[in-house]
């Protein structure tokens, strides 16, 4: 367990020698340090944030590559980019690329980096499990790209991976079996890290921070966690399913042996629905940061907020089949399903009306952070709308499997999610490095990521109604398509153009930094704990664990209203921050076990596919890698439990070194 | 006058939403053969009227209405900079009426939205009781209009049963698909209904799951193995409205096409009368050569009623099926409704029914990997002495259609 005190604990020299037996394990205990080798063991959760943020915007790259692959396979009729093997590889691995190793990380980013600073933690709850998750992420998503080399190619299925197409038979490659499996370990990450961050919500909130005062964005996150929680176990059987089918010859899955071929569905939307809302809500969270801040206003109907969160988390849970209306599932279901998932328009509906009424008669204030984050609502507006238009279940059997589906998605989880989480990295950027990045060049990436956007999945829905099929690698001529696919192939080039400049904004903002006044504590004028402590955020947090005595308790702590309503200053930043300077903070030690552990799930995979001696050896690892965290203490006893003390803290890596040699 | 920048910058933001919507108008006026919007028949114009036009309009107006107060937002509430510490706008924290009046409204609006649905769904599930009168090898039958629809990687079959000797509401009592009674006409590719007679579909499939959708005459149904799903169309002209598989079904799904042909009742019956009827002996030369290569080669997976059906019985495909090609050149497009089998002149379109036989591979994916069951055509390493004779027999096998009909399969 991490720090839960709100003083820090203090063990004296003499309690040490009651833990001073050697961990049993090959690994000298890691002490946290500034090299390359510390990010291997770090268990800090902001380290982990920004590992799993930087990982997931590498695989934004490879996933857009996929893209523009797919957009100039169809840019002309009778495209010839790819081969038809080649085009299904790409756009399943597209799809699986984004979701599992783009979006869903980057919001664990946010989740890992700002769930503690949002509710005045000092860690999450268990600091190593939070590595071992990142650890596992990253191996599946090594894991899963690396079917390309190895594999005869990446999965070909669709992300969606319907049996009977997903056979042996139907699938001959490995690509299906590296999917199967790699879905497999990144679901134990996620797994892993939503209880991890559900513990964290619940326990670790600093003293008088009710569920009731938590941040929206902590809250709509925590909702994320659940929905991880309990879909992620539906995949996961699924997979497990498919994989024995392929690899053992299993019959799960086959018609001709009794099987009924629409099992895998229902388990794969049961998953893949509430996977939408964990896509979206925690931009949802973002925007609801975002829009307050440069609103100067509270949020409007925090309560209405919060709960149509929980209704969508749950409502969530009870619409998968509207994925499947023309399955033929029949009518009684077709209609059950096309309510529910009507109904949950209503609370999605709600967010959006309270974050215009948190506008109205605001002040906004149109940093990239704020125009990203309007961005957000009008295009996540255009994209629930377009899905009312299909929940009419009738309406969907002309509009299903064509890219009136693919704009619609587009617009919910790139302009709804993506956006929302580029809002986020604009207004959390200076609390995480310390630096603002370039408003000038947000702007630009701003307005050419918007247009391209636009211009790539707008022309979608018109294709879509003039009939245009999902999943085709290619098309004729003279059926009207060539125009718009044309444009759409043009706006993508844009958004990759978008991308370039924020990869250049990263650079030149960072190389700027030093020329530039630093951002402080409290560059936005921000409502949070995480904006009342130093940028970037020192290793402890939070020199003292607050006192929250409100909602938007850093505001409160800084302003207050007059008698007629007015607001008026009662503390400026200097005088309420916290200057970060605090020493005897005791912190977690770092541990090189999670990484050993989740080093052996990959070759379980590899194992499973190839060879299953090779399986064993990976089995055997990451079990003695188990067992050897298990035996090694939370805290290190002859680590420092001062951080500050550098000279400890030097001596201490010097014996490392000593002890490596 | 000399423009300010902003009134330069409104002006082409202004120019360039106008040549959006021109673009717009000119990209949906182009000529759609899949579109949604063009509904052919009574059930497609139903389903367009009353299930996706409402609910449309309601998105529309939602949509105007969200946007319309968010540009108004943004342009009255915006501001350069903030004023220091006193320039804060009143705190409100929200307003329980209201956002319970908002959450009401949206209650409403998708009750509206629900209503629609309830109200349109009989459209595409009830189904007709109509029949008509066939004669079928010189007897009259009352048929009520069924078609068995079976998905293959990448084509469709279609089989007539005329006579009451199979329950076609019990397929299931003959196992799956792979194993279905005989029928009176077995086609590919383009499935012929007569006009004005809502034709009930029965679906299935060989291998996996595909989608028969024929946007003009009714939406989509996935064709399940080990399933037969209930669909319906039905087309008030003659015409070819075509269509495309839309369920992903592996390596040529993008290939996996098929035309409806709706003709009138007498015309029905006449196609009724040839297709019915076994393969006619070649008299020609090159004909009878090409049915000598099409007897040792093409026969492993083919089947042409009258030569060899009643020695088939399992193609060497992983559908254990290929298209019945007994009146092959009845038909105007082959190869899975992809390529025509005529040119617009009327003409025999012969290099592409020899590129096709040449390497049937480079036109439309397949996976031929030895010892393994095939999926698509194989390469059959035909010489071209073998492919003009092929050409001959196939041309021959059945009547050309209509000039309409060839005609409108042209989509160019």
């Amino acid at each position: 367990m991490a720090i839960t005190e709100h003083t820090p604990l203090e063990i004296g020299p003499g309690d040490t020698a009651r833990y001073a037996q050697r961990p049993l394990g090959v690994f000298t205990r890691p002490q946290e340090g500034r090299g390359w080798r510390d990010w291997l063991s770090t268990v800090d959760h902001k380290r982990i944030g920004i590992l799993y943020g930087a990982s997931a915007m590498f695989f934004f790259l490879v996933g857009g590559v996929e893209a523009l692959l797919i957009r100039l396979q169809l840019a002309a009729p009778e495209g010839s980019v790819l081969s038809a093997d080649v085009y299904n590889q790409v756009y399943t691995m597209h799809g699986v690329t984004m979701v599992f190793l783009f979006i869903m990380p980057l919001a664990a980013a946010f989740a890992n980096y700002f769930i503690p600073l949002q509710i005045g933690a000092r860690d999450v709850a268990f600091p190593r499990l939070n590595a071992l998750s990142f650890w596992i992420w990253l191996s599946g998503a090594i894991f899963l790209n690396t079917s390309w080399i190895v594999g005869g190619g990446g999965a070909d299925c669709g992300w969606f991976c319907y049996s009977t197409n997903s056979g042996v038979a139907f699938s001959p490659s490995h690509g299906v079996d590296f999917y199967a499996i790699g879905l497999q370990i990144l679901g134990i990450a996620s797994l892993v890290s939503s209880v991890n961050l559900i513990v964290t919500c619940l326990n670790m909130r600093a003293p008088g921070m009710t569920l009731m005062r938590m941040p929206v964005m902590t809250w709509m996150l925590l909702i994320t966690q659940f929905l991880l929680l309990f879909a992620l176990p539906v995949i996961t059987v699924a997979l497990f399913l498919l994989m024995f089918d392929r690899l053992f010859d299993a019959q799960f899955f086959n018609p001709d042996a009794g099987a009924d071929p629409l099992l895998w569905q229902h388990l794969f939307w049961i998953f893949g629905h509430p996977e939408v809302y964990i896509i979206i809500l925690p931009a949802f969270g973002v925007v609801s940061e975002v829009i307050p801040t440069f609103s100067r206003k509270p949020l409007f109907g925090y309560e209405f907020m919060v709960f149509s969160g929980i209704a969508i988390g749950f409502m969530g849970w009870g619409v998968w089949a509207h994925h499947m209306f023309v399955s033929g599932i029949g009518p009684i279901s077709v209609a059950a399903f096309s309510l529910s998932t009507m109904f949950i328009a209503v609370p999605t509906g709600v967010k959006v009306l309270n974050w215009l009424a948190t506008m109205w008669g605001g002040k906004l204030k149109f940093t990239v952070a704020m125009k990203f984050a309007v961005a957000t609502v009008a295009m996540f507006t255009i994209g629930g709308l377009s899905g009312v238009t299909h929940s009419v279940a009738p309406a969907d059997t002309q509009q299903t499997d064509t890219y009136y589906i693919v704009a619609h998605f587009h617009y919910v989880i790139f302009g709804g999610g993506v956006l929302g989480l580029f809002a986020g990295m604009y207004f959390w950027w200076p609390k995480i490095w310390g630096h603002f990045l370039n408003e000038r060049l947000g702007n630009w990436h701003f307005w050419v990521m918007l247009v391209g956007f636009n211009l790539t999945f707008g022309p979608m829905h018109i294709l879509g109604l003039q009939g245009m099929s999902r999943r085709i690698d290619t098309y004729a001529r003279g059926y009207g398509f060539e125009f718009w696919n044309m444009a759409a192939t043009v706006g993508s080039l844009l958004i990759a153009v978008a991308v370039l400049i924020f990869i250049w904004n990263v650079v030149k903002s960072k190389r700027d930094a030093p020329h530039l006044p630093p951002p402080g504590p409290d560059p936005w004028d921000g409502r949070t704990l995480e904006w009342s402590i130093p940028s970037p955020v020192p290793t402890h947090n939070f020199d003292t664990v607050p006192q929250v005595h409100s909602r938007d308790d850093w505001w409160h702590t800084k302003y207050a209203e007059d008698d007629d309503g007015r607001v008026v200053r009662v503390a400026t930043v200097e005088e309420a921050a916290q200057t970060g300077e605090a020493t005897g903070v005791h912190l977690p030690s770092p541990s090189f076990w999670p990484l050993a552990v989740a080093v052996g799930l990959p070759l379980i995979g590899y194992g499973l596919i190839f060879n299953l001696w090779l399986a064993l050896i990976g089995a055997l690892l990451t079990i003695a890698s188990l067992y050897s965290w298990a035996l090694e203490p939370v805290d290190d006893p002859d680590a420092a439990h001062d951080h500050h003390e550098e000279d400890h803290q030097e001596a201490q890596e010097a014996d490392n070194d000593g002890d490596e040699q | 006058m000399a423009e300010t920048p902003v009134t330069a910058w409104r002006r082409a933001v202004i120019w360039a939403l106008l040549l959006l919507g021109a673009a717009t108008v000119a990209g949906c006026a182009s000529d759609a053969e899949l579109d949604t919007f063009a509904p052919q028949g009574p059930i497609a114009r139903e389903l367009h009227s009353r299930g996706v036009l409402p609910v449309f309009w309601i998105a529309a107006v939602v949509f105007v209405g969200i946007t319309i107060a968010m540009v108004w937002l943004i342009w009255k509430n915006r501001v350069r900079t903030y004023d220091g510490d006193d320039d804060w706008p009143a705190q409100t924290h929200g307003h329980v009426p209201l956002e319970v009046g908002w959450t009401v409204g949206f209650f409403v609006t998708m009750t509206a939205v629900a209503g629609i649905m309830l109200w349109s769904l009989p459209t595409v599930d009830a189904t007709e009781d109509n029949t008509m009168t066939v004669s079928v090898d010189d007897r009259s039958v009352s048929w009520a209009p069924t078609v068995v629809v079976v998905g293959n990687q990448w084509w469709w079959e279609f089989r007539y049963y005329f006579s009451d000797q199979v329950d076609l509401a019990d397929l299931r009592a003959h196992g799956d698909a792979k194993t279905l009674p005989p029928a009176d006409i077995v086609t590919s590719g383009q499935m012929v209904i007569p006009t004005g007679e809502e034709v009930e579909l029965i679906l299935t499939s060989r291998d996996v799951i595909h989608s028969f959708w024929i946007p003009a005459l009714n939406g989509k149904r996935d064709a399940v193995p080990n399933r037969f799903s209930p669909w319906k169309i039905e087309a008030s002209d003659p015409g070819v409205y075509f269509g495309q598989c839309t369920e992903f079904c592996g390596l040529s799904h993008s290939r996996m096409r098929m035309q409806t042909v709706a003709l009138t009742p007498a015309d029905f019956q006449a196609w009724v009368d040839r297709t019915s009827a076994d393969a006619a002996e070649p008299t020609a030369a090159d004909a009878l050569a090409g049915m000598e290569v099409f007897a040792g080669i093409c026969t492993s997976c083919h089947v042409v009623e009258g030569l060899n059906d009643d020695v088939f019985e399992s193609a060497d495909q992983a559908s254990g099926a290929a298209p019945n090609l007994t009146h092959f050149a009845e038909r105007s497009t082959f190869a899975g409704g992809i390529l025509d089998t005529y040119n617009a002149d009327g003409s025999l379109n012969r290099p592409d029914l020899e590129a096709w036989l040449r390497d049937p591979g480079a036109v439309k994916a397949n996976y031929t990997v030895p010892g393994e069951q095939y999926r698509g055509m194989p390469d059959l390493d035909l010489s071209e002495q073998q492919i003009d004779d092929l050409v001959a027999y196939l041309s021959g096998l059945g009547a050309k259609p209509a000039g309409w009909i060839i005609e409108a399969t042209q989509v160019d």
